[in-house]
Formats: structure tokens, C-alpha cells, sequence
């Protein structure tokens, strides 16, 4: 067979023109569903993201002693420094902390009760891997259960981090089930529109299989219109999902940093996954129109 | 030379229902044949099983000397190409004009745009429809719409035309236009055969009648009537 584009692209713009509603039809399915499917991936991955964020937060804090020298606070600080869980460690000093205790309690009567400064020194640490928190937070006990000199207490909220974790992954198997069902769903409603618009032009195949049309001949428009229905309808749901995440979804995570304190979320604006999350929709979008539209002609074909 | 010929062809479909049995016929190039027989009597089968749109069940059947019996699917569309066939309902596409709707026929079968250009208005001039090259079907009267059918069966000049009742849904004085077109189609030396259940045109016309009965041929008379 002769590859003959003029022809291809032609009859196929032309049939777009003229089977307006049976294209307009088709690509808004595409466009709607794979925007649910793609608005689904966008807040699973936010969830994720801010879940993620608030694991790198969890901390240590390390209480010292009142008496303890400048030569063991600096030793307990080049030795914390030296361990590779750690991503960084801040000391704060007793002025500090009562300065920061002021601060929090503004007006409160409590700073009227406050005489000199009851609040210890600490060293917070930050982790690189939360998940190592217990194992960094042991390092501070001899082998009898007792703080190293120095040390007075050691806290990183432990039932939290364990439950955090655990509420992670179940999150995240949901999450990723449902994108499975409902990318299903968006497969096989795109699926029977296509192959509606196909029903549509039945007695066409049938003149062209009659006037002696190579099979080829016949299907070659049917998938380039397939491709483009899905091709045009999912980047119509792409530019759908990129407003949508750029305006709604930054201003929602801009009030959960406001509301939680939480600092440098994940937020998607910068984040490159939704990139191939936009890139997977299109090509999901093409070949879903191309495949539906063989596998509709299938039963056309053989006359 | 033999253009069609069936040798002991017999049709049984899927469900057990026997269409033709053990039928020998042969058509002679440029022959005008009208099959005749009511409803069921294997016409229809007779005209798909020439275009391969069924299969046969035993025997054999040559176009032009060929034996399209056991061609393969490929070469199926080479057959249909050297067959011009004209339905009872018209099926001419709705959304294409007039025009359309005859290139579409060569451009599926690969001709350039040089040649349509040509050969469109060419075989409605023929047809005596070149007024109307961009009307829609819809604007046309049946009898019109059955002669664009016509054209676009015959624009590629194919060696063989076939009908299945072309005057099935016209009154008698377009049917005898259909008939002046089909004879002058033929006049050309195209070999031509047609279904029909028209008793006045078969009669008017005084060309080759075979008849059939429950799939078996009981009459093939040369110059004959509707009824023996």
C-alpha cells in the first residue's frame, strides 16, 4: 500500500469536521476522566509530599545539665556532628530558650511566675532518615539505661513517629489502588465511546471495504482519528490539572505551612514528578484513543 | 471468453440453511444477465459470493479465468476493484457530497488526485447527474441518488457490474431511466448482472434470464421473460 498522508490527514480533518459531535463527545470523556485520574495523582503525591515533609521533621531534642562545662558541650556537639543520621543540630542556650519560652507566651501569666531561668540547654537535632530516630536517641544511654554525662533528657515524641510511619503506607497502598480503579474506569469508558464513534460510520467501512479498499486503507484513518481524540482530550485535561494544581493546590499547601508550621513542604509547584505525570496522561490519552479505535474496527472490518 | 463462471458451486450457511446447489453458470464478457427467483431463492448469495463477501461451500468460481475461490485476504480487494456493485439502498454516505462520494471510492482505492479530478465529473456526465456535483445526498430524488450509485460503482471502469435490485425502491419510469443507464453501461462492454424482482423490466427488456428456486437454477433462456 501507498502511504499517502494528504490523503490521511485530509480525510481525517474532514471527518472531523463533519462528525463534530461524535469527536466533541469523545475527547470530553478523555479530557474529564483522565482529569479525575490525573487530580487524583496530584493529591496523592501532595499527601505524600507533606507527609514526607513532616517526617523530616521530626527531631531530637537533647536536654543538658545545668552544670555541664563548655568543654563537654562541645565535645557532645562534635561527636553528634560526626554520626551520618544527622542532617543538622542546633544548640540553644538556656538565655535562648527562655527568650523563645517569652516569645511563645506572650502576656501569659505564667511569665509573672518565672524567677531566674528554669529552662535547660538543648541541642535539636534534625535527621536525614526519621525512620533511624530510636537508634540516634539510644546513642545518648549507657548500657544500663542511664544519659551520658552530661545529659539530662532526650526526647523525640516515640509513639508519633511510630504511628506516622505506619499511617504513611496504608496511604499510600490506597492511594495507589484507587488510581488503579479509576484509570480502569477512565480505559474502558474511553474505550466504548471510540468504539461508539466507529459504530457510527459502519456503512463507511462497509462502502470502502465494497469499492475494494485494502484493509489498511480503511483503518489508518479510523487510528489517526482515535489518536487525536485521545491526544487532544488529554492535553486538554493536562492544561485542566496545570491551573488547577498552579492556583487551588499551592493555596491550599500555603495555609497547611501557615496552620502547621510546617517548613519546606513538598509543594508540586516545584516539584519535577508532575511533569511525568502530565507527559503519562498524554501518552496514555494517544494510545488509548489508538488501541480503541483497531480493536472497535476489528468487528467492522471483515466484511 | 468466460468473464464469470460457477462450477457445481454450492452454498450451505452456518446455521444449515442451503442457499445454492451444485449451480453451474457462465456469464460471457460484455453479457447482460438478469437473475430472477422470489425472495430466498440464492440471488443475493449468487452476487456476495462473486465479491467474497461470503465464502463458498464447495466448487468453484472464475472471474476472468481466476479462480477467486481460494484467493487470499489480501488479494481480495484486488477482486472487488474489477467489480462494480450497486445496491438496492443506494449507501451512499450522507455527510459527503455528491462528489465526495464518488472520489471517496477512488481515493480508497489509492488514485490520485489528478485522476478523480478527471474521472468524477466524467462518469456523471454519464450518468446525467454533472449538475449536481455539490449536493448532498439528501437533496437528491431516490432515482438520482441510485444513478450517483451507479456512477461510483462504475467510475473506476471495472470490468463487471453487478446490481441487487437497483429499482427496488423506484417507481417505473426512474426504473427505465436505471435501465437505459445499466444498457448503455453495458453497451460499452461492460458485463453486467442484476438481480431483480421486476417483472416489467425483465420483460421490456428481452436480455439473458436465469431464474432460480430454493438455490437451484431452473430455467436459463437467452432474449427471456420474467415468468417462463
Amino acid at each position: 500500500m501507498i502511504f499517502r498522508p494528504k490523503y490521511f490527514f485530509g480525510e481525517t480533518f474532514s471527518s472531523f469536521r463533519k462528525n463534530f459531535l461524535m469527536f466533541f463527545t469523545a475527547i470530553t470523556t478523555v479530557a474529564i476522566t483522565l482529569f479525575i485520574v490525573g487530580f487524583f495523582i496530584i493529591i496523592v503525591f501532595d499527601i505524600q509530599g507533606i507527609l514526607s515533609s513532616i517526617k523530616s521533621q521530626v527531631a531530637i531534642a537533647v536536654y543538658l545539665k545545668d552544670n555541664v562545662s563548655d568543654e563537654l558541650k562541645t565535645y557532645l556537639e562534635n561527636e553528634i556532628k560526626s554520626w551520618d543520621e544527622i542532617s543538622q543540630v542546633n544548640f540553644i542556650s538556656k538565655d535562648q530558650a527562655l527568650e523563645k519560652f517569652k516569645k511563645d507566651n506572650e502576656g501569659s501569666e505564667i511569665l509573672k511566675e518565672i524567677q531566674g531561668n528554669p529552662l535547660p540547654a538543648s541541642f535539636e537535632l534534625e535527621l536525614k532518615s526519621p525512620e533511624k530516630v530510636e537508634q540516634v536517641a539510644l546513642r545518648f544511654m549507657d548500657k544500663d539505661g542511664n544519659f551520658i554525662e552530661g545529659v539530662d533528657e532526650v526526647i523525640y515524641g516515640q509513639n508519633y513517629v511510630q504511628k506516622l510511619f505506619s499511617i504513611t503506607a496504608i496511604v499510600g497502598t490506597i492511594a495507589f489502588l484507587i488510581i488503579i480503579v479509576l484509570l480502569l474506569a477512565a480505559i474502558v469508558l474511553i474505550f466504548n465511546t471510540i468504539r461508539l464513534s466507529v459504530h457510527a460510520r459502519r456503512k463507511e467501512i462497509e462502502v470502502m471495504k465494497l469499492v475494494g479498499a485494502t484493509n489498511w486503507f480503511v483503518r489508518l484513518p479510523f487510528l489517526f482519528e482515535g489518536f487525536f481524540e485521545g491526544f487532544i482530550g488529554s492535553i486538554i485535561s493536562v492544561v485542566l490539572l496545570y491551573f488547577l494544581s498552579n492556583y487551588l493546590l499551592i493555596r491550599a499547601e500555603k495555609a497547611l505551612v501557615d496552620t502547621m508550621h510546617i517548613k519546606d513542604l513538598a509543594i508540586l509547584g516545584n516539584n519535577n514528578i508532575i511533569l511525568y505525570v502530565y507527559a503519562g496522561l498524554v501518552i496514555l490519552g494517544g494510545l488509548i484513543g489508538v488501541f480503541s479505535s483497531g480493536f472497535a474496527l476489528k468487528r467492522y472490518i471483515g466484511v | 471468453m468466460n468473464m464469470i463462471e460457477f462450477k457445481n458451486v454450492t452454498k450451505v450457511y452456518e446455521d444449515g440453511n442451503i442457499a445454492l446447489k451444485n449451480v453451474n453458470i457462465v456469464i460471457k464478457k460484455g453479457e447482460f444477465v438478469f437473475l430472477v427467483g422470489p425472495s430466498g431463492s440464492g440471488k443475493s448469495t449468487l452476487i456476495k459470493l462473486l465479491i467474497r463477501e461470503i465464502p463458498v461451500t464447495t466448487g468453484s468460481i472464475f472471474v476472468a479465468g481466476r479462480n477467486i475461490c481460494n484467493l487470499k485476504a489480501s488479494r481480495i480487494p484486488q477482486l472487488r476493484r474489477n467489480i462494480g456493485y450497486v445496491f438496492q439502498d443506494f449507501k451512499l454516505l450522507p455527510n459527503k457530497t455528491i462528489f465526495e462520494n464518488i472520489a471517496f471510492a477512488l481515493e480508497v482505492i489509492g488514485k490520485p488526485a489528478y485522476a478523480i479530478k478527471v474521472q468524477v465529473p466524467q462518469v456523471l456526465k454519464l450518468v446525467g447527474l454533472a449538475n449536481k456535483v455539490n449536493s448532498y445526498p439528501h437533496q437528491l430524488s431516490a432515482g438520482e441518488q441510485q444513478r450517483i450509485s451507479i456512477a461510483r460503482a462504475f467510475v473506476n471502469r471495472p470490468p463487471i457490474l453487478l446490481a441487487d435490485e437497483p429499482t427496488g425502491n423506484l417507481d417505473p419510469a426512474t426504473s427505465d431511466g436505471i435501465m437505459k443507464l445499466l444498457s448503455r453501461i453495458n453497451l460499452i462492454g461492460t458485463t453486467v448482472a442484476m438481480a431483480s424482482h421486476d417483472k416489467s423490466i425483465v420483460n421490456s427488456m428481452r436480455r439473458r434470464v436465469i431464474e432460480l428456486e430454493e438455490g437451484e437454477i431452473i430455467r436459463d433462456q437467452k432474449r427471456g421473460v420474467y415468468g417462463s
